[in-house]
């Protein structure tokens, strides 16, 4: 076995043992021991990966582990294992990174909980990791489907982490629901898969239109996972789980596995010209959608949930434009950024007990280090030049400009401008300004948990932009840097967004939600799509599930009602022969003899 | 006078009988009326017997008497039972089996 | 002349037997059964078999009939009404015999060698009796035995119980305790 396939192997099997020992309630009750059980696996699972990147640096030659895994009659029908090359090193040292410092993180924002929750949540942090892992170094689309469905299972189980909390639990299961029903898609995508081409690799060769059927299954899939329009639904509920969570799942890792599977699945996507296309319109509209309302949101969660949801399309439709460095190199710096300010968003919840960033106003001056590291983070998001979302927004505006009219990469440079804005309110309105009550007023610096990866998130937000050409070493393309329209046109709407932004919301107004603006706010409070699918439930699931069980209830147990009242009749219609006559009894008997009689003659 | 005449006349015997046994009311009735159907049987023993050669019908036929008379002294007791329970012999009322 | 003779008695046999069944008065119906049974020993006499008429005569007209009238006037209804002979199911009884006629009517005339004449050479009573006690005597013996055992039964069947006794259960019949001295001396001085 391989150095590689080693570290692979110790990355992913690493949160799985301490996962395993937390399976015993015991093992959980006392609440610490589970804490440590799960940051000393993510720990190990995070140095195998960075050895193993720094393997794949010096060597990028993909290498694959795999064992037969299902088998019909005697041949073998899928494999199991991993598969380790410069994206899935890349991907994993990512996933296990941000997974530490969230992990590190909740020790300090989790500590009022009860032992026995604390313990239940760092296990499925541990399931967590282990899920996401199976998922990245997947051998092929099979095994990346389990992990899909795992990471599935523990995102519904840290959303309704409060699960006595109503709208915490309808959260959890209205996620569940929407992505199941979006991972059809990625069943009969693979069925498809399967049945054109013997297996489930995704360097298939299809032809055009089974490729596109199957990516576009797939797609359904991606829509899901990474909350495009119109399945977006759920990323805000989502927010009901606790802060690290949505950095964790909600920003950087689960969200991004729709990504990583269009950039594993490349091979396939690159069949289907149809399929790129849809991505790229769905991508770049539904960057501009969600933005839009981010701006109207007051929960300082939701804001950077649409901004997700916003960064996603970003890259999807960077895939559709056909640069997967683009998408995958934005995916990176956006879970990094992401996460930071998911969790300096945490730390400033932590200190002034609420949501609203109407509660907050003033933090910079007593959160000093919290403050940096929001506007670092929100710099980044904004594509300010010089931090990290600058280089791998520019890629993505680099590959988008000139495809299907340039319509989408209009909507994206708008997006810009519109993310640098809404982004700017929060800071000004959140962490400038005076403070608006008494929380506020005594806000104070978290501990050392929550400070420290704080402060690595903040540099690597800062510094990774500057990575970009190794990362493209890892991905067998090269990357240059060049200075033309795109990259300037973004700095500028990046910078001019902030500006605006100082302009509406700094200088001390409290205004939360501009008048020009409310009608965006009554939009987006409508819950339009929520509706629609509301009734499509009511009026088309609801009606046939009803027509159903009424033919099962009246025709299918009607069927085996009417044999049994039809035997119970036949049964009375019969009895009268009985009639105890010892009359009746002899001609009966008569009748048989002179029956017999006639068939003997009759032979 | 034919064998073929002789067995015929005795499954008239036999036919008229079986018309009484099936739609006569009273026991006794019923009783004389499996003797009409005996006596037949009897005829065709003795007229095989005596067309056809041999003893054996004859014995037969003889054998068939004493045993049609045993058969009817139980079937009188049993009548005599039946009228001792219930005070007649009507067989239409008697429906007990049908329990 | 024979013919006619077997006509005539065949005509007898099965007018009567048609009144047996019609009869709505029993003694009536007893009484043409045995006009039946007389005839049916002359048809047995027009067929050689001399001893089995007289036979016939004694046992059947003499003993059953005899008996069978005995059975009718104990069976008899005390309160002076008469029961209604036949039953409501006339045409049932009818169909089923037609048929039955029919059947074996069509069976006969089916089967060859079934027209032969009467002919001259008849069975004798003295082979009738050679027959009964050389070959036969095994089932002539079993025969006395069912007799005896046929009355047996009868008598058992037909047993009067005193109708003062109320029915009880044989172990309690035959327990003997004070309370139930004084009808078992009762039962035990009857004769």
């Amino acid at each position: 076995m391989s150095p590689p396939i080693l570290l692979a192997l110790v990355a992913l099997f690493a949160p799985a043992v301490a996962a395993l020992l937390l399976v015993p309630p015991a093992a959980r009750r006392q609440g610490w021991p589970a804490a440590v059980v799960c940051i000393l696996g993510s720990v190990v699972s995070f140095g195998a990966a960075l050895a193993l990147l720094a393997n794949q640096l010096g060597d990028p030659t993909p290498q694959t582990l795999a064992v037969p895994w299902l088998h019909a009659g005697t041949a073998v029908v899928a494999e199991a294992g991993v598969h380790v090359d410069g994206v899935a090193a890349s991907m994993l040292a990512v996933v296990t990174l941000v997974a530490l410092c969230v992990q590190v993180f909740s020790l300090g924002y989790m500590h009022d909980e009860p032992a026995p929750a604390f313990g239940r949540y760092f296990a499925y942090h541990a399931l967590f990791l282990f899920s996401m892992n199976v998922l990245v170094v997947a051998p092929n689309l099979l095994q990346l489907f389990v992990g899909w469905e795992l990471v599935g299972v523990t995102s519904y189980l840290l959303i309704g982490f409060y699960f006595r909390k109503p709208s915490a639990a309808h959260a959890a299961v209205k996620a569940f629901w929407v992505t199941k029903f979006a991972d059809m898609g990625f069943l009969f995508g693979l069925l498809t898969l399967y049945c054109a081409s013997g297996g489930f690799r995704w360097d298939a060769q299809l032809a055009p239109e089974t490729a596109t059927a199957v990516t576009l299954l797939f797609f359904l899939a991606v829509v899901g996972k990474s909350a495009q329009f119109p399945l977006h639904v759920w990323l805000p509920d989502a927010m009901e789980g606790p802060t690290p969570v949505s950095a964790l799942l909600h920003a950087a890792t689960m969200v991004a596995a729709g990504v990583f599977l269009v950039v594993r699945a490349n091979p396939l996507f690159a069949q289907s010209e149809t399929t790129r296309t849809l991505m790229l319109g769905l991508g770049a509209g539904t960057a501009l959608f969600a933005a839009l309302l981010a701006l109207v949101q007051t929960d300082i969660k939701k804001v950077l949930a649409y901004s997700t949801c916003s960064q996603l399309g970003y890259m999807v439709a960077a895939l559709g434009a056909g640069s997967v460095l683009g998408g995958f190199f934005h995916l990176t710096t956006h879970a990094f950024f992401k996460a930071l300010l998911f969790l300096a968003a945490g730390s400033a919840i932590h200190a002034v007990h609420s949501n609203e960033i109407g509660a907050m106003g003033g933090l910079a001056k007593r959160m000093p280090l919290t403050a940096a590291a929001f506007v670092i983070g929100a710099l980044s998001l904004a594509g300010i030049p010089g931090f990290s979302g600058f280089f791998s927004k520019d890629l993505v505006l680099e590959a988008v400009e000139g495809k299907l009219g340039s319509v989408p990469w209009a909507a994206l440079l708008a997006t810009a401008f519109l993310t640098a804005f809404y982004m700017g309110k929060v800071v000004f309105v959140a962490f400038f300004g005076e403070p608006s009550g008494e929380n506020a007023k005594h806000a104070h610096e978290p501990g050392w948990s929550m400070r420290g990866p704080l402060v690595i998130l903040a540099i690597l937000s800062l510094v990774l932009g500057y990575f970009a050409a190794p990362f493209a070493k890892l991905h067998g393309e090269t990357y240059h840097f060049e200075v033309g329209l795109g990259p300037i046109l973004g700095a500028t709407l990046g910078v001019g967004g902030f500006a605006a932004a100082y302009l509406v919301f700094g200088r001390g107004k409290r205004e939360t939600v501009p008048a020009p603006m409310a009608w965006i706010g009554r939009i987006a409070n409508a819950g339009i799509v929520d509706r629609i699918y509301e009734l499509g439930y009511r009026r088309v699931t609801l009606v046939f599930a009803d027509a159903l069980a009424w033919f099962d209830r009246y025709v299918v147990d009607g069927l085996i009602n009417l044999l049994g009242y039809s035997t119970l009749e036949a049964g009375a219609a019969a009895r009268p022969i009985q009639t105890g006559l010892a009359t009746d009894y002899v001609t009966a008997v008569v009748v048989g003899a002179v029956c017999v009689a006639a068939w003997a003659v009759t032979r | 006078m034919t064998l073929s005449t002789c067995l015929l006349l005795a499954t008239a015997l036999f036919a008229v009988g079986i018309y009484g046994l099936l739609t006569r009311r009273q026991a006794m009735a019923v009783l004389l009326c499996i003797e009409l159907m005996a006596n037949a049987a009897n005829l065709c023993f003795v007229a095989f017997s005596r067309f056809r050669g041999g003893v054996t019908g004859q014995v037969f036929a003889a054998f068939s008497i004493a045993l049609t008379v045993a058969e009817v002294a139980v079937g009188l007791a049993i009548v005599i039972l039946l009228y001792r329970s219930r005070g007649d012999t009507r067989l239409d009322l008697a429906s007990e089996m049908k329990e | 002349m024979e013919t006619v003779g077997f006509a005539f008695a065949a005509a007898c046999a099965l007018l009567s037997a048609i009144f047996v069944v019609r009869s709505s008065n029993l003694i009536h119906a007893v009484l043409w059964l045995g006009v039946t049974l007389l005839t049916t020993a002359g048809l047995y006499a027009m067929l050689g078999a001399s001893f089995l008429a007289g036979v016939q005569v004694l046992v059947y007209v003499g003993g059953v009939i005899t008996l069978m009238i005995f059975g009718v006037m104990i069976t008899r209804r005390h309160d002076g009404l008469v029961v209604q002979a036949d039953s409501g199911n006339p045409a049932r009884g009818m169909f089923v015999a037609g048929a039955f006629f029919g059947i074996v009517a069509a069976a006969i005339r089916l089967t060859d060698g079934l027209d032969v004449a009467i002919t001259p050479d008849a069975v004798s009573p003295a082979d009738l009796g050679r027959a009964l006690f050389r070959e036969q005597v095994l089932a002539f013996e079993v025969l006395s035995l069912l007799l005896l055992g046929a009355i047996v039964g009868a008598i058992v069947i037909a047993r009067r119980r005193d109708p003062g006794a109320p029915r009880r259960e044989p172990l309690e019949m035959s327990a003997r305790t004070p309370e139930r001295a004084p009808e078992i001396v009762a039962s035990e001085v009857r004769p």
